[in-house]
């Protein structure tokens, strides 16, 4: 016959709590090495990135031989009007002014291409088709989504700037094959797209629909409901979708990359001249550089880093703002 | 009253039709994106462009003895055009890369070509090394007694020229290049690799976060900390790839440089979140009956943990990891910083290698971008993403039966 105390000895007890101590801290220290990822992200790129603007590189140019390069100058880099005064390799003059700003014009042309046909997708989704239809379309939806950024990349080279190129043609504006503003605008309105419609569908499917019936029942048609009720409700919703779809476009790079054609300086508003995203700085000649020269693409993506939080924060604001919403 | 019912329902009506026109557009989009990468592609891809080298190896060769009478013997395809005095016949084909060549589609069973001789190699007794030609060898160039030729002299030339010829000196024949085998190598690794670290340490932490932690501030912080992660663009991991993981392995294991290693954990910690967010979710829909059942039957906590709750969130594992193969495939900007985008053949986890979607950026990048290969590639990496997203969504559907 066996007793409890033999089964559950003060030898047992103690070899499970310790068991059970040692799992128990693995699962704790795992939680905080994923969240110290983030932390690394941040230090790795600060500290890499603010490196070009107070250590001297070497450099090499045929006629002088070994010269020193840099410091960058911290001030000309955040506001200058041309990539590199001078050339690759001999040259610190390395300024993103003008990139920031065409960033910003590219991501921003993007959203107000995408967020009204998002909004009308999310409402015909949600609302408006057969339940058949709008199942599958949200099955495109999550593919279209799903799209790896590479793939839009050779969509964009194959057809989008083919089409840009051809418009060129037809009002006799030489354009560089196509690669342009415009393309680079509609490639990255496709991919944030999804993004937006997903998160305004959820908002606009979680709208009371007590709200709707009242709507309907004062005599508003099934339309005037949806716009102006339906929409109005999902506002916070939609805009959250919004702010979304703007982080992923700024972060947006390889297909970004590949049809903007990467405009050395200035800032472009033509819509079929070539323009350049901090991320298609960033990504250009990286295979074949070394020293400063790739060094500053992580002073470059400090900058990308800045100017995504100081967007999110603002975009944050101003919708509090003008929407009267408040973060839940 | 009546005109403004009707302005309404006008109003409506353009409404309704703006609604399912921009509705559509996703669909449209998505299809044009299919569409064309399949009709770019689809010649493309093959068994050979899977499994091939992507190094492209010319050899010189030359043929001893003059030119005989072969006729043909038995039927070959009609667009061969066959050189009876050589006993060997030429076609027109396009290179796994896309690009027009001449290929030997035929050759006779007594032809001089069946022994050829390798001009700059030799074996250990000083003969040369003979080299057998075979149906799907490409021609380059080649030069006879009389004249020499080129691929771009297509087939119906090159064979006129050869009938002319007394001698043939030397022709350079190809194996072809142009495979994706070493790529698709690097990705299997790599999804392996990626694996292996964002499993253990995604699912613990969800497990922390969901048996374990405590409501305080320290567990409110980290956790948002790893919400951060979400929102960080592809390519500033890279950054973190090559400014942290690439040195690190540079000096501890001696690595030279990116490799399919930093790779690997450059793409761990872009899965993490999808892993922990997949299994939190799993985790959270369990019953707490079970729990209290495991430990109201004596067992300890890891016990409870391992043998009941974590087999209950398998499914929901599996479609984090479902979801991160997908991410691994699609990949390209983190890892052209954390890799490099070196295409090789013979991959080393210690050396640089690229992916598929950088082997396409690499060959989409330059003044002539190869929109055939590029597009074939793509179809393999639309095809797993596509599938990868039909199982998950596939398993939600089973478990949403099973538990209701």
């Amino acid at each position: 016959m066996l007793s409890i105390r033999d089964v559950v000895t003060k030898e047992n007890i103690r070899k499970k709590n310790r068991t059970d101590w040692i799992f128990r801290n693995l699962f704790f220290i795992s939680s905080i090495v994923s969240a110290s990822f983030i932390v690394l992200i941040i230090g790795i790129i600060a500290v890499r990135g603010i490196e070009p603007f107070v250590q001297v590189y070497q450099g090499y140019n045929f006629r002088e031989g070994n010269v020193d390069v840099g410091p960058v100058n911290i001030l000309t880099f955040l506001t200058g009007m041309q990539w590199l005064d001078g050339s690759v390799g001999t040259s610190d003059g390395y300024a993103v002014g003008f990139v920031i700003i065409n960033t910003l014009i590219v991501v921003f042309s993007a959203i107000l291409i995408a967020v009204p046909i998002a909004i009308f997708s999310a409402l015909f989704i949600a609302k408006i088709a057969p339940k058949r239809i709008a199942n599958g379309m949200r099955t495109v939806v999550e593919l279209l989504a799903s799209v790896p950024s590479i793939i839009f990349g050779v969509f964009g080279l194959g057809v989008i700037t083919k089409i840009v190129a051809s418009i060129g043609t037809l009002i006799n504006y030489q354009t560089a094959a196509g690669l342009s503003l415009m393309s680079a605008v509609i490639v990255l309105s496709i991919m944030i797209l999804p993004t937006i419609t997903a998160v305004s569908e959820t908002a606009i499917r979680a709208v009371d629909k007590t709200l709707v019936e009242g709507s309907l029942a004062l005599g508003a048609s099934d339309m005037q409901t949806y716009f102006k009720v339906v929409l109005t409700a999902a506002k916070s919703g939609i805009f959250a979708g919004i702010i979304l779809g703007v982080g992923r476009a700024l972060g947006e790079a390889t297909a970004v990359a590949m049809v903007s054609g990467n405009l050395f300086s200035g800032i472009q508003l033509n819509p079929l001249g070539t323009t350049s995203t901090l991320t298609s700085r960033m990504l250009l000649g990286i295979k074949e550089t070394t020293g400063l020269d790739y060094d500053i693409r992580f002073s470059v993506g400090l900058v990308l880093m800045l100017v995504i939080l100081i967007t999110n924060f603002s975009l944050k604001f101003v919708m509090s703002r003008v929407g009267g919403i408040h973060e839940q | 009253m009546n005109s403004k019912y009707a302005a309404r329902y006008r109003q409506d009506q353009i409404l309704k039709g703006l609604v399912y026109f921009f509705g559509s557009l996703g669909a449209v989009f998505l299809l044009m994106i299919i569409y064309y990468v399949v009709t770019t592609g689809i010649q493309l891809v093959s068994l050979d462009l899977i499994l091939g080298d992507s190094r492209v190896i010319n050899t010189s060769v030359y043929v001893e003895g003059e030119g005989g009478s072969y006729p043909l013997t038995e039927t070959i395809d009609e667009d061969i055009y066959y050189s009876p005095k050589w006993g060997i016949g030429l076609v027109d084909a396009i290179s796994r890369e896309g690009y027009e060549i001449v290929e030997i589609g035929y050759i006779h069973p007594d032809s001089l070509f069946n022994e050829t001789f390798d001009i700059s190699q030799s074996d250990e007794f000083g003969n040369p090394l003979i080299i057998p030609l075979e149906p799907g060898i490409s021609l380059i160039t080649g030069f006879t007694d009389t004249s020499f030729f080129v691929t771009r002299d297509g087939p119906e030339r090159i064979v006129e020229i050869l009938e002319e010829a007394n001698a043939i000196e030397r022709f350079t024949i190809q194996d072809e290049g142009g495979g994706i085998r070493g790529s698709l190598i690097t990705t299997l690794w790599l999804i392996v690799l990626t694996l292996a670290i964002a499993i253990p340490i995604g699912v613990s932490s969800a497990i922390y976060f969901n048996e374990f932690s405590r409501q305080s501030k320290i567990t409110k912080i980290i956790r948002s900390m790893v919400d951060l992660l979400t929102g960080v663009p592809s390519i500033i991991y890279g950054l973190l790839g090559a400014g942290l993981f690439v040195p690190i392995l540079n000096s501890t294991i001696g690595t030279a440089g990116g490799s399919v290693l930093s790779g690997a954990i450059t793409l761990a910690v872009i899965l993490l979140p999808v892993i922990i967010k997949s299994t939190e979710e799993a985790l959270k829909v369990i019953s707490d009956d079970l729990r209290k059942g495991s430990l109201a039957l004596g067992a300890s906590e890891t016990q409870t943990v391992f043998q009941v709750v974590l087999p209950n969130a398998v499914p929901g594992i599996l479609t984090g990891v479902l979801l991160g193969i997908g991410r691994i495939i699609g990949e390209s900007a983190a890892l052209i910083f954390a890799i490099g985008a070196a295409i090789k053949d013979d991959i080393i986890l210690t050396e640089r290698a690229t992916s598929l979607a950088v082997h396409i950026w690499t060959v989409m990048g330059g003044d002539a971008p190869n929109y055939e290969l590029a597009s074939a590639i793509a179809i393999i990496i639309l095809g797993v993403v596509f599938i990868m997203n039909f199982l998950v969504k596939w398993f939600a559907s089973k478990l949403n039966k099973a538990t209701y």
